[in-house]
């Protein structure tokens, strides 16, 4: 006599809390686990690779400035992220945000030169980059607010034209970005008065702790204030915005002109901090589109963005050097980050349902 | 009235003698996460019988019926059919034993024809299909219950009414020799009403059965041989015999006390007017929705709007609260015009809004009661919830509202009291004062306790001097409780009548727009 087994989704009136931690942590361990087997299959040792990255990422003080110095733009581009995510504008095209931020920052530091002096030349360079950011998103945050475009699309494609903007001002001979008379094609260095300096002598830059403020001010703003209150009534129902005399679109356009501008700034931090010029390099990065995964981790939340983003920045830092200290491929880090995203959004339905196996009853005949 | 005596006993009768019932549950329990929806249910209906399952939202018998055609499967206890055994993994394994649900909700194609809809899901097509054909065997199997369809016209052009019709044929056609039908009457104005009954009993004379689920006691004890009540998943008694049954004692078995449900219309002194609207009329897309509508309502008094959703009600409401701006006319609350200045402006004038959907447009689901209050009041740029929590936890007590407190989330509210949290907020005011209240559908979907203390808040509302418009498609409603009433129908005021005097034949058919007496 056979017993059927069904797999039963029961849809859950209400989240346990220990859900809430516990299914973006073991999506990181179950994206481990499947980096493991790929490592195993490739023929290297998962045990070795991992203690390695996790040595050069998180553990020794090197790793940690390191870890720390690269989550400043991953933070930015996590917030970028959560905070259009939070009110359902998937604003896909950070990564493109970022680079205009970049050329912005960029720009004005190239343009005002060494008369301004560094604390007045910061702020600016971080400024105009966040202006460049939502200035890229401007375009797709008009056409979502008032004829409903889809966001996805329009900054996706967009992203391409910032990488090509980025390609043309680094490589079109007498470029204001590069260097003159040089053989190689090379952005100019900003000059000193715009750049900060690593904090003793690491590659852990002040900017780091601007950006942790301003993810603890975003949360403020998203839990206490009435920008926030009206974000949370049109992300769960639009209709009873409207009914309560909330301008939808007007609050679409400025939550999504936000996002750009974190883009931005993530961009512009680059320029004060490591990069200090326009670099092409950046293309291949990804940061922008790691800011997705870093806000998906953590639903959306300002907080737990900073803890994602650090963790994030380690996989990353901790595998681009596995390269130089093993014969471990530098991608893995990579990978993982893609397996991480998998898992957390898969384990929304381990969030949402109740899954549990049951043993179908049949009338006996 | 034949078998009134006997049968008042517990429990259908198993084959003891009498004829077997067509289809019978034993024992039936039915779980879900955190409730226990059917308990040991026994039910049965006989062939040509009207079997009612009676209860209160949530009370369990739409879990009842999913399970006796086959949608959902028990947890434990099992079916019988003409005394046999049987299990019912899909409707379509109920179809295949005769058994059809008629869904609140219809499932139909409004592009397809009648004749289309009844046939879709039949196995036995050939792959050309034959129109006319189809179409003969649809209005004979139609005409033989006295259901009067007509195949060839398309879903969509039909009245609710006639598109539960078709529900029914397309069930008959099916070969179903039960018909459970669940809360049939909620969509129809009275006449419509009275023409299902016919066709309930043309059913049952032909040997049918019908399960028949609905809350409504007039009704039930009208069509009902027998009459099986079900509260918080239990069955709490059995009552046969029709037009014997008393409904007090019906609605006390419901509820589990005594109910009185019948509010006085207290006769009020009617002060200034609060609402004036004037030559309103409203065009949305090219249709017309609503058209020269002019009336007023006074301080103290309740005004009803009647009619068949889908009638302008629920634009009306909206053009008042100032989310739609009218074509033309003009809408002025306490003496200033509110037309085209969106609705904080008329909230400042003192209106409050009741919306028909609670949830979504009236609460934000997803926020607690406390965030919810600040919905529609004014919440400065840093919101400051800490003054505004002692008037919701006196709120939630003021109002008898079921909950944990002001941090309780909107939609984990059961739906009477989350009906209760925008009642507070709207006659609490906001902005200003309350002077005028717009409620929507105030009871849809409550339960009988609920209804009863609504209905007491609404009443309160006019007797402290409050105007108030209510808009509900429940006739009863409107008639019980208004002082003047108003019948919408395709989006003109076609009746107007003092509520005292109001005549349900009268404003019913005024509904279904047939030409009263009266305004022309």
């Amino acid at each position: 006599m056979r017993s059927p087994i069904r797999i039963v989704f029961e849809q859950r009136n209400e989240t346990p809390k220990h859900l809430s931690v516990l299914v973006p942590l073991l999506s990181v361990v179950a994206a481990l686990v499947v980096g493991a087997l790929f490592l195993l299959a490739t023929g290297y040792s998962p045990l070795e690779t991992y203690s390695n990255m996790l040595s050069d990422g998180f553990t020794s003080s090197r790793g940690i400035t390191d870890t720390l110095g690269l989550s400043t733009v991953l933070i930015c581009t996590g917030i970028s992220a959560a905070f259009a995510f939070q009110m359902n504008l998937y604003n896909i095209g950070g990564e493109g945000q970022l680079y205009l931020g970049m050329i912005g920052g960029a720009w004005v530091g190239l343009a005002i030169g060494d008369r301004l002096p560094t604390f007045v030349m910061i702020p600016i360079v971080l400024l105009v980059g966040s202006l460049a950011g939502a200035l890229w998103i401007l375009l797709p945050a008009f056409v979502r607010s008032r004829l409903g475009t889809s966001e996805i699309v329009t900054t996706l494609l967009l992203t391409y034209i910032a990488a090509s903007l980025v390609k043309h001002f680094v490589y079109s001979p007498g470029s204001f970005f590069v260097t003159k008379n040089s053989a190689f094609p090379q952005g100019r260095l900003v000059p000193d008065s715009a750049s900060l300096s690593g904090i003793g002598n690491t590659s852990l830059y002040p900017s780091f702790f601007l950006v942790i403020l301003i993810a603890i001010v975003l949360f403020w703003v998203v839990k206490k204030t009435e920008y926030g209150y009206r974000i949370q009534v049109i992300s769960d129902s639009p209709r009873a915005a409207h009914y309560a005399g909330i301008n939808a679109n007007r609050t679409t356009m400025s939550v999504m002109l936000i996002s750009g501008a974190l883009s931005g700034l993530g961009g512009a931090v680059l320029i004060v901090g490591p990069f200090g010029r326009l670099d092409p390099g950046i293309i291949l990065l990804g940061y922008g589109y790691a800011g997705i995964v870093i806000a998906a981790l953590a639903r959306n939340n300002f907080s737990a963005i900073i803890v994602s983003g650090i963790l994030f920045a380690g996989l990353r830092s901790g595998g681009d050097k596995l390269q130089i200290s093993t014969d471990t491929p530098i991608h893995i880090g990579v990978m993982l980050q893609g397996a991480i995203l998998l898992f957390a959004l898969g384990g929304e339905a381990f969030r949402r349902y109740h899954i549990h196996a049951v043993r179908t009853e049949r009338a006996t005949q | 009235m034949t078998n009134a005596s006997h049968e008042v006993a517990k429990g259908p009768h198993h084959a003891s003698g009498a004829a077997p019932s067509a289809l019978s549950a034993h024992s039936i329990v039915k779980r879900f996460p955190g409730v226990l929806a059917n308990d040991s249910v026994d039910f049965d209906v006989l062939p040509g019988e009207v079997h009612t399952l009676l209860g209160e939202n949530g009370a369990g018998k739409s879990t009842l019926a999913a399970m006796l055609c086959g949608l959902y499967q028990p947890d434990a206890g099992y079916i019988t059919r003409n005394g046999e055994r049987i299990s019912l993994s899909s409707p379509r394994a109920g179809l295949q034993h005769g058994i059809a649900m008629v869904h609140q909700h219809f499932r139909l194609v409004e592009r397809f024809t009648v004749a289309e809809n009844v046939i879709l899901g039949s196995r036995d097509l050939s792959y050309k299909l034959n129109r006319s054909e189809l179409e003969d065997k649809v209005a004979a199997v139609a005409e033989s219950y006295g259901l009067p369809i007509e195949p060839g016209a398309t879903v969509g052009d039909l009245s609710v009414g006639q598109r539960q019709r078709v529900e029914i044929v397309k069930a008959l056609y099916q070969g179903a020799e039960i018909l459970l039908l669940d809360e049939p009457t909620a969509v129809l104005v009275p006449a419509e009403v009275e023409k299902l009954f016919e066709n309930v009993h043309a059913m049952t004379k032909a040997g049918k059965s019908i399960v028949f689920i609905s809350h409504k006691l007039g009704e039930v004890v009208e069509i009902s041989d027998r009459v099986t009540v079900l509260r918080n998943g239990r069955v709490t008694g059995h009552v046969s015999g029709r037009g014997t049954t008393d409904t007090k004692e019906l609605a006390r078995l419901m509820v589990g006390r005594d109910i009185e449900l019948t509010t006085q219309r207290a006769s009020h002194a009617t002060g200034h007017e609060v609402l004036q609207i004037r030559d309103l009329s409203l065009t949305v897309g090219g249709v017309s929705v609503l058209s020269d509508i002019s009336f007023n309502v006074h301080a103290g008094e309740m005004v009803g709007i009647a009619g068949v959703a889908g009638n302008g009600q629920r634009e009306l409401a909206d053009t008042i609260a100032g989310l739609m701006s009218p074509t033309s006319g003009s809408i002025a609350i306490s003496g200033s015009l509110t037309t085209d200045r969106g609705p904080i402006h008329a909230r400042e004038l003192g209106l409050a809004y009741v919306p028909e959907d609670r949830l979504g447009m009236g609460l934000v689901p997803s926020m607690s009661i406390l965030d919810n209050l600040l919905l529609t009041r004014d919440r400065r740029v840093v919101v400051d919830r800490t003054t505004v929590r002692p008037e919701a936890t006196r709120l939630i007590e003021q109002f008898e509202i079921k909950a944990n407190g002001p941090d309780h989330m909107a939609r984990k509210l059961s739906g009477g009291n989350a009906q209760k949290v925008l009642l507070a907020r709207e006659l609490s005011g906001g902005r200003t004062a309350t002077k005028l209240l717009v409620v929507c559908s105030p009871t849809r979907g409550l339960d009988v306790g609920a209804i009863e203390t609504v209905r007491a808040l609404l009443d309160d509302a006019r007797s402290a001097g409050q105007a108030i418009l209510l808009i509900s498609e429940d006739l009863d409603e409107v008639m019980s409780l208004s002082d003047r009433i108003f019948v919408l129908y395709r989006g003109s005021v076609v009746h107007e009548t003092p509520g005292e005097s109001a005549e349900l034949a009268t404003v019913g058919a005024a509904m279904a727009g047939l030409k009263p007496e009266g305004k022309s």
